[in-house]
């Protein structure tokens, strides 16, 4: 997973999601924090990243270059986009069939819902293990975990480093 | 040889903490009972200062857990971070006959480890209101009886905040304010231009911005605005039991703090025709001590304080101490946080901000204020924030969005609703007949519920904050509904009232039982009515108000 994070987010004149060990983070996060179906879906999607490369470049994932990766990923755009609006309207069908149940008393109405997406996940978890990851708090952000005091005013340009804390 | 005490004070947390000091400071010996085991200050807080790596799942709580415990899940404070103080659910089961999110700490401190730490005072208007407005029983107390005492408890406590004027949010003995950022000074300003009558102040809170001598000696030092304060503050920036209060009556040499101390019930007289003392089982070993004085605070959180009484059962008062009148337990009221709203702000994007400050922006209540005005009862407190998101964006992936991710965003408002619930009869607690927890206390049954004037005040909260931030030129406005059962709020009150008349309230103006006067309560249960401020800072008021009273008649031989 360390190369799917680093092609999310590669070392620029700051550390990348392999140095910040962001691979071993998700394996930690799916495992220990998703659901079963979110698990699966995730899983699945390895799998499909694979087959998606081999098909663009002929080999795996693991062996293209980093334009390559970037490629295959950026390719998943399109699917994920619509999976995401396919998922809205499973929820949206969920609420009207949860008020209905709530409107005839039934109190046997169990929601069901869609995993995400799994690319929206390695996303997901690619930004948060980043920017909680040692590497990428402290590399990439201006950490001040003790802050002492706080303004209100303070002067911001473009491309200013945002401020982080310890949470 | 029994150990002798002159008062027992139930409970650790933010107002069994100043029973404590305040009748130690007036030199009587005092014992107070923590259910929980003991947090001490500085040395018990195991994740005050870890770096987000340092937590296997950076904060997060895994599904197992949240699964476990459905209910403390909810609260926004619970995580990797702050996990071990709370209650999980499993451990003290109660029984919801409607739904209740009763969220729970049991250590020495409770919940004034984990408060918000906002500290409004109540105005004359809401001490007045229930009598003019007729929704709830008359306070016995009016705001010229509560006013030295908020100066009281705030010299000691340390809060921050600006001397605004403000006829329904008085002023009070502050330290520096907190700035308001630029994005809010705008709002604010956009909003009194628009309402003259909504004026909007920074929030009070109990955060040492200049620590004073009476600070220091509490060996607390200033705020380090890093808003962690949820996993025990190292600097001593905010005001809890653990800081504060508790290490003071220590230092007096007249307390005796006893932990793992589940107080069963307390003990009535019927010849000396008054309480005795309290039973108490230990938390560990399930045995059972009893231990008398002639003072007794009952301080153990509104809905576990209602708990304790209605289990104190004699021949005298049957169905719960100091119940002739069948009200114990009744009248559970709350806070109605159902209401927020998102927005943006586009502009001052040349401005962000440095720290993270440990309060809002407040708006006190500006409905039914002096008289009632509105088609419904009472009214709610508005608070809101502005702060950069992260990120300019959050499409594609690589160096853009990294590149992206790295910089302050634009400007995000939130706005949130503290609405007034209306005391009812029907929203009460009562005990299990049937079912015990493992300490032999009859299970708790809750039953409280909105009502149709909570549903009238998120509506007219979504319609007016829409309204205010629209005009004030932001974009992206979204309220919303969190639908969140009562409880969840933290800032339950009522069950035993106070009141001038015994045949409608439980309590006298000095929080003493009508019919057991050397038993008082203090915490949130005393509450007749619920404001639309935050609750502490006069639940910490009414306490000192009430132990000073009691100290003086335990002195004259009163009591």
């Amino acid at each position: 997973m360390d190369e799917v994070a680093e092609t999310i987010f590669p070392k620029t004149s700051t550390p990348g999601a392999k140095e910040a060990k962001v691979g071993q983070f998700m394996t930690v996060m799916v495992n220990d924090c998703y659901t079963e179906d979110n698990q699966k879906a995730f899983h699945e999607g390895q799998a499909a990243i694979n087959a998606a490369c081999k098909k663009m470049h002929g080999h795996d994932f693991m062996k293209a270059t980093p334009e390559d990766k970037k490629a295959v990923l950026v390719s998943l755009d399109p699917e994920v986009k619509e999976y995401q609006a396919k998922r809205k309207e499973f929820s949206k069908e969920q609420d009207d069939l949860e008020k209905k149940a709530q409107a005839n008393g039934d109190t046997n109405f169990e929601r069901k819902t869609m995993p995400d997406h799994y690319f929206t996940m390695m996303k997901q978890l690619t930004i948060l293990g980043y920017f909680t990851s040692k590497e990428g708090r402290t590399g990439a952000t201006r950490y001040e975990p003790v802050p002492g005091k706080y303004i209100g005013d303070l002067d911001y340009k473009k491309g200013d480093k945002i401020f982080t804390g310890l949470n | 040889m029994e150990e002798q005490f002159d008062a027992i004070v139930i409970g650790s947390g933010i107002s069994g903490g100043w029973a404590a000091k305040e009748l130690c400071d007036k030199g009587l010996k005092v014992l107070l009972l923590e259910r929980g085991r003991d947090v001490v200050h500085l040395k018990d807080y195991p994740t005050a200062t870890k770096d987000p790596w340092q937590f296997a799942h950076r904060g997060e709580m895994p599904p197992s857990v949240l699964k476990e415990n459905p209910i403390v899940a909810k609260c926004y404070a619970f995580g990797e971070a702050t996990e071990h103080f709370f209650v999980k659910d499993k451990e003290h089961p109660y029984i919801q006959e409607k739904p209740f999110d009763w969220i729970r700490a049991y250590q020495v401190g409770g919940k004034s480890l984990l408060w918000a730490r906002q500290v409004q005072r109540w105005s004359k208007f809401e001490f007045d209101a229930p009598a003019r407005d007729g929704y709830a029983t008359p306070w016995p107390v009016n705001y010229d009886d509560m006013a030295p005492w908020y100066s009281h408890v705030e010299k000691f406590a340390g809060i921050s905040g600006n001397k605004d004027g403000l006829e329904n949010l008085p002023d009070g003995e502050f330290l520096p304010p907190w700035d308001m950022n630029v994005v809010e000074k705008h709002l604010v300003e956009q909003i009194k231009t628009n309402y003259p009558d909504r004026p909007a102040i920074i929030g009070r809170c109990a955060h040492l911005t200049q620590p004073q001598d009476i600070h220091i000696q509490q060996g607390r030092q200033q705020c380090q605005a890093r808003s962690l304060c949820e996993r025990g503050c190292p600097f001593g920036g905010y005001f809890s039991s653990n800081a504060s209060t508790i290490p003071w009556a220590q230092k007096s040499g007249n307390l005796t703090l006893k932990t793992n101390s589940v107080v069963h019930s307390i003990i009535y007289d019927d010849k000396q025709k008054k309480a005795t003392g309290v039973k108490v089982i230990d938390a560990k070993t399930k045995e059972a001590t009893e231990y008398s004085a002639r003072i007794i605070f009952v301080n153990a959180a509104c809905i576990n304080t209602n708990l304790i009484l209605l289990n104190s059962r004699s021949d005298r008062f049957p169905n719960g101490l100091g119940n002739d009148n069948g009200l114990l337990g009744k009248f559970i009221c709350f806070h109605n946080y159902r209401g927020s709203i998102s927005a943006t702000y586009e502009g001052f994007e040349n401005f962000q901000t440095y720290g993270r400050r440990p309060t809002m922006i407040i708006m006190p209540s500006f409905r039914n204020v002096r008289k009632q005005e509105m088609p419904f009862k009472r009214g709610y407190l508005v608070a809101f924030t502005a702060n950069r998101y992260q990120g300019t964006g959050y499409d594609g992936i690589g160096t853009e969005l990294k590149d992206s991710m790295t910089q302050a965003g634009p400007w995000g408002i939130y706005m949130m609703m503290q609405g007034e619930t209306i005391p009812k009869e029907t929203n009460h607690v009562r005990l299990s007949t049937d079912k015990k927890d493992d300490w032999g206390i009859p299970q708790l049954i809750t039953s409280v519920d909105y009502d149709e004037n909570d549903e009238l005040l998120v509506k007219d909260f979504h319609e007016q904050g829409v309204e205010m931030l629209t005009k004030a030129g932001c974009k992206n406005i979204y309220p919303r509904d969190s639908k969140q059962a009562p409880g969840l709020d933290i800032h339950e009150m009522g069950g035993v009232r106070m009141g001038k008349d015994p045949k409608t309230s439980m309590l006298n103006k000095w929080n003493q039982f009508h019919n057991c006067p050397n038993v008082f309560v203090t915490d949130g249960a005393c509450m007749a009515s619920t404001g639309t401020q935050n609750p502490s800072l006069t639940f910490m008021a009414i306490t000192a108000r009430a132990a000073n009273h009691a100290a003086e008649e335990f002195k004259k031989g009163n009591l």
